[in-house]
């Protein structure tokens, strides 16, 4: 068997590199990847869509349809990591631990059981370890810049790099640090299972109900000159506002599935400490 | 509204499976009727625009307004029409068989398990209706994803079967992308239409032929086409019995529509069967996977897994008959999509009653199945006649066509093929019959039965609303044969280039 696939694998690499052969040059002016469409989106982008960054445009206009479906595929991932590890069985333990902060004691309470009338408790696992001070203050101080320029990527990315799936991928990974830094109980304390849910949908539905909004407006799907009416600018700066929205949709989106896949796959859909 | 036929069919979808998720998190009790309605109305759109298509000709929709090539564009002619019909409806129906079945087995998530089920119709319906070869992937990416989710949902072995399944679909995808990128290397186009206008110039190039071969490779792989199956019958087996008949009748037939969108427009008839002269070793690993689909069918001690094994044969079917590489086995593989798509569903429904009520598909739980269930197993019979290729089921003609282009091409094999896989067929399904019809109930299994000692077992029939989809379909296929000379002649024939004789 292994000679098998060692066979296969030699003539599929043999079959690529022998296609090679007929490629443009590297790097080739001439090539027809370079002459045939990139001349119209370099000279007619900002014609057409007044964004000064011609990926975005591509992106999220000209090709704004595949990018909604991108979206979907993250969702989707999420949905299904979702339904193969959240276990449905009983949702509370038959013991729960818990630790006075303040004086490190630890209580175990049986089911049925109150917990003594205290704020200074904190539920925890049976490998606890104690979160280290100086990662939890670094990471603490971290947090709200890295969430900052999150917010500046997406805002940003009609100018320069940036966009909706970086920036809402460091959104996601700033809550993500803090589950690593602290627990995964203290990220879910910000982010509560449900609402994280429920906003990667929303995210994609800004996106979709963007361009079902122009079909509606009497264009076709994603056709955001539809909006201009809507939002009291030119047909051309409808393209360029159409693209924010579904841009802050794709945001969202990919900073809560983050959040989302990151949770379940950490304690194994069981939403105790994690990591 | 009509223009925008293209659009809904996807978009509906798409935004119902959002919907269906978040309603699940708020009131589970709306989560069955937008899924309906959402896949009725794609059902809706989908009849409209193939009449409009018969009446009108190729309909070009321009996503967000963009002319291709710069844009992406829908294109729906004949043969993508016909596919979409099948699609969303077999979705429609096996939405509403099911809905007993997916209440039963996932109570808290059902709002997540309709979510990918719309999701993975969207995906389907996508992957038909679009004229652009990169949205093509992502929507494969969809579909498959959503897929892998729904057959890991079922117990035992599901997440196991459905881990090498993504194995294997994701070489698949990622092979399929690799040969759209060596056709962007070449032409600079994604859009099939463009790429069909600008390759005649590029047939002798070797990236060309390669990009050819590697998305082959691919979408054999997503199909299942004989080596490369190995994957499809534990995930389908163990996948639960609202996701195998959803996915058993499409997602092969779907890939298989792919298959022959790429010979047919974007690398011609001529290319494909003239100037790479593959055509006749490629019918013969369809034969091979006919004849060895038909005899591991033969080993099999249990029901769903033989059907299974039932579908590697039919792909060899359907490619073979694509690859013959004349008019007549053309028009059969495409009819075969659409009568093969119809009786999978039937027959993989009636499995899901029989599930539902038996808890299980092993040879042993079917005894006495034609007193217990009458209904179920009417329907279900016609389904297996409709396999095994009885008049005037409609799987009788797309094979009278299959044949008559094997003999047309000369290629005897490939009809004998396809004679043996039917009298397998035949054996097959009557030795079911027999187990149903005959063999004394035995009250080992007592389900449902607390004292087994009757020898004539109560009538225990699945719900109304499994019953009647299923009878539904069952009509279907007959229906379907019926018409076939007006599916023929009015959709099929006009979906093949003129040059393909």
């Amino acid at each position: 068997m292994k000679i098998i696939g060692l066979i296969v694998a030699v003539l599929t690499g043999g079959l690529l590199v022998y296609a090679a052969e007929d490629f443009p040059a590297w790097s080739d002016p001439a090539s027809p990847a370079s002459t045939y469409l990139s001349p119209h989106f370099i000279e007619k982008t900002i014609e057409e869509t007044s964004v000064p960054n011609i990926v975005t445009a591509v992106l999220a206009d000209y090709r704004g349809f595949d990018t909604m479906f991108e979206t979907t595929v993250i969702f989707s991932a999420g949905v299904a990591v979702f339904l193969l590890l959240r276990t449905s069985g009983p949702k509370t333990q038959q013991t729960r631990l818990y630790r006075h902060q303040l004086t490190g004691v630890t209580l175990r309470i049986k089911e049925g059981a109150d917990l003594p009338p205290s704020d200074n408790f904190e539920r925890i696992d049976r490998f606890w370890t104690p979160h280290d001070l100086i990662i939890k203050t670094v990471c603490r101080l971290l947090i709200p810049f890295i969430q900052l320029f999150g917010l500046y990527v997406i805002a940003h990315g009609h100018h320069s790099p940036g966009g909706g799936f970086q920036g809402g991928v460091i959104l996601g990974a700033s809550i993500i640090l803090l589950a690593i830094s602290h627990d995964l109980r203290t990220a879910v304390k910000r982010v509560a299972e449900k609402m994280d849910a429920v906003l990667c949908a929303i995210g994609v539905l800004i996106y979709a109900g963007t361009g079902a909004l122009c079909l509606l407006l009497g264009l076709n799907f994603l056709d955001y000159k539809a909006l201009a009416p809507v939002l009291h600018v030119d047909s051309i700066m409808a393209r360029s506002h159409g693209i924010l929205i579904v841009e802050i949709g794709v945001g969202i989106a990919v900073m809560f599935t983050m959040i989302w896949i990151y949770n379940n796959v950490s304690s194994g859909g069981k939403y105790n400490q994690g990591l | 509204m009509s223009s925008q036929y293209p659009a809904l069919i996807v978009a509906v979808p798409l935004l119902a499976g959002l919907l269906v998720f978040i309603a699940g998190w708020v009131n589970k009790k709306w989560c069955f009727p937008i899924a309906v309605a959402a896949l009725g109305i794609s059902a809706y759109s989908s009849i409209g625009l193939l009449f409009r298509v018969i009446n009108e000709g190729v309909i070009v929709y321009k996503m967000g307004g963009w002319d291709p090539p710069m844009g992406i564009a829908y294109y729906v002619d004949h043969l993508n029409g016909l596919v979409l019909v099948v699609v969303s409806v077999v979705a429609f129906l096996n939405a509403i068989a099911s809905k007993r079945s997916i209440e039963d087995e996932f109570p808290d998530n059902i709002g997540a398990f309709y979510s990918l089920y719309v999701l993975m119709v969207t995906g389907l319906l996508g992957i038909v209706v679009t004229g652009d070869a990169f949205n093509l992937y992502v929507l494969l990416e969809i579909a498959a994803l959503t897929g892998y989710g729904l057959i890991a949902m079922g117990g035992g072995r599901g997440p196991l079967s459905a881990l090498n399944y993504l194995y294997m679909g994701t070489i698949g995808a990622c092979f399929y992308l690799l040969g759209i990128g060596y056709l962007y290397i070449m032409t600079g186009s994604l859009n099939m239409v463009d790429i069909a206008r600008i390759l005649p110039d590029l047939y002798q190039s070797k990236a060309v032929m390669a990009a050819f071969i590697i998305c082959m490779v691919g979408v054999w792989i997503k199909m299942a086409f004989f080596p490369l199956h190995a994957w499809l019958p534990n995930a389908y087996t163990y996948a639960p019995s609202a996701s195998s008949s959803l996915v058993a009748p499409l997602v092969t037939k779907v890939m298989i529509y792919v298959m022959i969108r790429l010979i047919l427009t974007v690398f011609t008839p001529e290319f494909s069967f003239n100037i790479l002269a593959v055509s006749q070793p490629i019918v013969w690993l369809a034969v091979i996977a006919i004849v060895m689909g038909a005899l591991l069918a033969l080993k099999e001690r249990n029901l769903k897994k033989m059907l299974t094994y039932i579908i590697v044969a039919e792909v060899g079917y359907m490619v073979g008959g694509a690859w013959l590489g004349n008019r007549v086995g053309m028009t059969g593989a495409i009819l075969h999509i659409v009568n093969d798509a119809l009786m999978t569903l039937c027959v993989f429904m009636a499995v899901g009653n029989i599930v539902y009520k038996v808890k299980g598909a092993d040879f042993e739980d079917l005894q006495g199945l034609f007193r217990k269930m009458p209904f179920t197993m009417g329907a279900f019979v016609v389904g297996a006649m409709s396999m095994i290729g009885v008049p005037p089921t409609c799987g009788f003609f797309s094979k009278w066509y299959l044949i008559s282009g094997a003999i047309q091409a000369g290629h005897y094999g490939f009809m004998v093929a396809l004679v043996f896989s039917s009298l397998v067929n035949v054996v097959l399904f009557f030795r079911i019959f027999e187990i149903c019809y005959y063999e004394p109930f035995s009250d080992d299994h007592g389900h449902g039965d607390e004292h087994g000692h009757h020898p004539e077992p109560a009538m225990d029939e699945a719900p109304v609303t499994m019953l009647v989809p299923l009878f539904v379909i069952a009509v279907i296929l007959v229906l379907v044969g019926l018409y076939t000379g007006d599916i023929v002649n009015q959709i099929i024939d006009v979906a093949i280039p003129k040059g393909l004789v």
